[in-house]
């Protein structure tokens, strides 16, 4: 294909990467919680498309499979589980936060800059293709671990986690072209199965508490 | 012929928790599911022992194409892991029996129970000899993940709260962790090309002087930010005091003697690489820095509990802490000291919990002050909490203050170390000498007035002898004979870990 010259390659890749932050927003801006489970399928699904890419044009093989994995994982498997609890807590909304929309939306640009700030000395080492995907992936991880201090809901921060995990496979497909095999399937495994559990979690929570508000696990303070 | 042996034991390291986990989920009765549990730990020391010597043998150990690497450094650690976890076996054949018999759990939940602690050994044991530091990393977020329900165990409110708390803060915490192993990988491939094995420690250590310093420095951060979470320092600690307060006794002593060793030993792994690329002084002044606040304010935090599970978990803050500003300061001493310390520390904690577990199961209190005369009503655990609370303090015969002392000395000689100034000496020492008498006096006075004084009435005086006791009498046999002598073979083991460290 002699259309797809590196410098194209770079854009698409580099288009991939701004979807995946821009659904980051979108996540932040969103009450629903259903939405929420919608928008980090979706993400998951950019990040499929863009390793996908990343492997095609650098004749990795390997990154195939860890986007076959991001599909099976991320797409369609955990967001069947998170909607499942979901439907079973009956929580619809995040209604009550810490940090309001506009003022996270702030906080979440304020973070994107810093992320490029913090790899700035460290950007012109990598790769041509996917240099600047690098600060992207800590723009996310960084607004990940953002909206999990800020929400309450147990779902809203388990997305959270599962959205810092989106950008940490970013950056490491960015980076360095994807991790060992064994590295990155560990990483998937471990990955599935905090979410199963902390599926668990939120059904006993609902139990226990009669609610999944996080505000009210405040039984073991000082 | 040597190396057959090596590959077998460490084979056998890896498989008897791995096995003994599934078995367990299948044998029904609590009896054949100690049998198990004790027989998987018993191949796992004897593995251990095999290993370490061949250790001594050649220096280090690798098998598995270069997928295990082990040396003087993760023989140490494998050595808690081994004690430790002997004991909490132990411990547990009448505890958790105790429990089924009571009617607290249903003898069914025993069969989850060991399925996740035999898991959460393996997790231990696979992060301690992987060579590869992705492996590491995936095998500690599963220590997470086996450990979550061990902590929300008994299901009630507040261990739910624990187990969730704990499971949200370390998964993040461990992420963060990720990324530094991806940057770490990032560096690592510019200087050996495309290879899967870029990121083995045996191949990081040849490269490492190579590596660019602005990477591993970022690394480094996230590496030691992430897994700090897991250590518990200050000020990414607050999961610890829960989670320990609500774990069952034999899960909280494993949790504060061995998982805390295995991630300080992470730490230890990525600085032995980051130290040939950048300054040492950069790591060792992060790792004392936060070692030093730690410590300070987790010794003001002990004088503030009214909970003995919680006062235990603030003093193993504590002496984390004091433990990485012996990393941190280095030096043949700094180094020497800080694995010591790291070692008394799991001893003297598990015995603490062990008491801890039979205090709470007679007197149905963790509140400090409706605890008094444990002398009359349980006389040896009395022995137990007094050994492991002196040793704790950190008082002059136990081993754990030879070990403190000798962070001290490091500290007072070298200075806290620092890039840009001259390393400062004299308002390190002075913190850490105040908050130690802190910390030793707030111990002691609570500890006291749980040992002596009149008991209450309503309690059942007396106390069974049981297997449990046997690894309560054995850890205190050994905190106290540690503080006299260290066997030969143990000292000779420790030095050369040290030597790997201060290289």
């Amino acid at each position: 294909m002699s259309w797809l010259t590196p410098h194209i390659g770079t854009q698409i890749v580099d288009f991939g990467s701004a979807m995946l932050l821009l659904t980051c927003f979108a996540i932040v801006a969103q009450r629903r919680l259903s939405a929420c489970v919608d928008l980090f399928a979706l993400q998951s699904l950019f990040l499929a498309m863009t390793a996908a890419l990343v492997a095609f044009l650098t004749d990795t093989p390997h990154i195939y499979i860890a986007a076959a994995l991001t599909v099976v994982v991320k797409v369609i498997v955990i967001p069947r589980v998170l909607k499942g609890v979901i439907e079973r807590l009956n929580v619809t909304r995040e209604l009550v936060m810490k940090v309001n929309v506009p003022a996270s939306l702030l906080i979440c640009g304020a973070l994107v800059m810093i992320a490029f700030f913090i790899t700035q000395p460290i950007i012109p080492f990598g790769h041509l293709l996917t240099r600047d995907s690098l600060a992207i992936a800590l723009a996310i991880v960084l607004i990940g671990f953002f909206t999990m201090i800020s929400r309450q809901k147990a779902v809203t921060q388990l997305i959270a986690f599962l959205m810092m995990e989106n950008g940490l496979f970013l950056g490491a497909t960015a980076a360095t072209y994807g991790m060992p095999l064994i590295v990155e399937l560990g990483v998937f495994f471990d990955v599935l199965v905090a979410a199963l559990i902390a599926g668990i979690y939120t059904n006993r929570l609902q139990d226990a508490f009669d609610s999944v508000d996080t505000t009210r696990l405040s039984e073991l303070k000082e | 012929m040597i190396g057959h042996t090596v590959t077998f034991a460490v084979s056998l390291l890896l498989l008897a928790p791995f096995v003994a986990g599934w078995f367990s989920l299948l044998i029904p009765g609590s009896r054949w599911l100690h049998v198990t549990n004790l027989t998987s730990i018993g191949t796992l020391v004897g593995a251990e022992m095999v290993i370490t010597r061949a250790v001594f043998a050649q220096g280090s150990v690798t098998a598995f194409d270069d997928i295990i690497y082990i040396d003087a450094l993760s023989s140490v650690i494998l050595f808690i892991i081994g004690t430790v976890g002997l004991a909490c076996s132990l411990y547990m054949r009448s505890y958790m029996d105790e429990q089924v018999g009571r009617g607290v759990i249903a003898s069914k939940r025993l069969n989850l129970f060991f399925f996740l602690f035999h898991m959460f050994l393996f997790a231990m044991v696979l992060a301690t000899v992987a060579n590869s530091l992705g492996v590491q990393w995936v095998a500690i977020e599963a220590t997470t993940l086996a450990t979550t329900f061990l902590i929300a165990f008994w299901r009630r409110r507040e261990s739910l709260e624990a187990g969730w708390k704990y499971l949200i803060l370390c998964s993040v915490g461990i992420s963060l962790a990720l990324f530094g192993v991806v940057l770490m990988y990032y560096s690592s491939l510019r200087v050996l090309g495309d290879v899967s094995s870029a990121l083995n420690i045996t191949q990081l250590q040849q490269v490492a002087a190579q590596l660019d310093p602005h990477i591993v420095k970022l690394a480094f951060i996230f590496l030691f930010v992430g897994y700090g979470t897991k250590v518990g320092l200050v000020p990414m600690h607050s999961w610890l005091p829960d989670a320990y307060t609500e774990a069952p006794a034999p899960v909280a002593a494993m949790l504060a003697g061995v998982l805390e060793t295995v991630a300080v030993y992470a730490i230890l792994r990525c600085r032995g690489i980051a130290d040939q690329a950048v300054s040492p002084d950069f790591t060792g002044g992060l790792l004392a820095l936060f070692g030093l606040i730690s410590f300070a304010l987790a010794a003001l935090f002990i004088l503030l509990q009214h909970n003995y599970k919680r006062l235990f978990a603030y003093s193993s803050i504590e002496h984390m802490g004091l433990a990485m500003v012996g990393f941190g300061v280095g030096g043949t001493i700094g180094n020497f000291g800080g694995l010591f310390h790291l070692v008394n520390h799991a001893f003297a904690k598990s015995l603490a919990f062990f008491a801890a577990g039979n205090i709470h199961r007679r007197f149905k209190t963790v509140e400090i002050d409706q605890v008094r005369g444990l002398t009359t009503v349980l006389p040896w655990t009395a022995v137990a909490l007094l050994i492991s609370g002196l040793a704790l303090a950190a008082l002059p015969p136990f081993a754990l203050f030879a070990s403190e002392m000798q962070i001290v000395t490091a500290l007072a000689s070298s200075g806290l170390p620092h890039e840009w100034t001259r390393p400062a000496t004299t308002f390190p020492v002075v913190l850490l000498l105040l908050c130690s008498v802190v910390a030793f006096a707030g111990f002691l006075y609570r500890i006291t007035g749980m040992v002596w004084g009149p008991a209450p009435m309503d309690i059942v005086h007396g106390e069974q002898w049981s297997v449990g006791h046997i690894p309560i009498m054995l850890l205190g046999i050994v905190l106290v004979a540690f503080s006299l002598a260290l066997p030969a073979s143990l000292r000779q083991l420790f030095e050369a870990a040290s030597t790997l460290l201060t290289r």
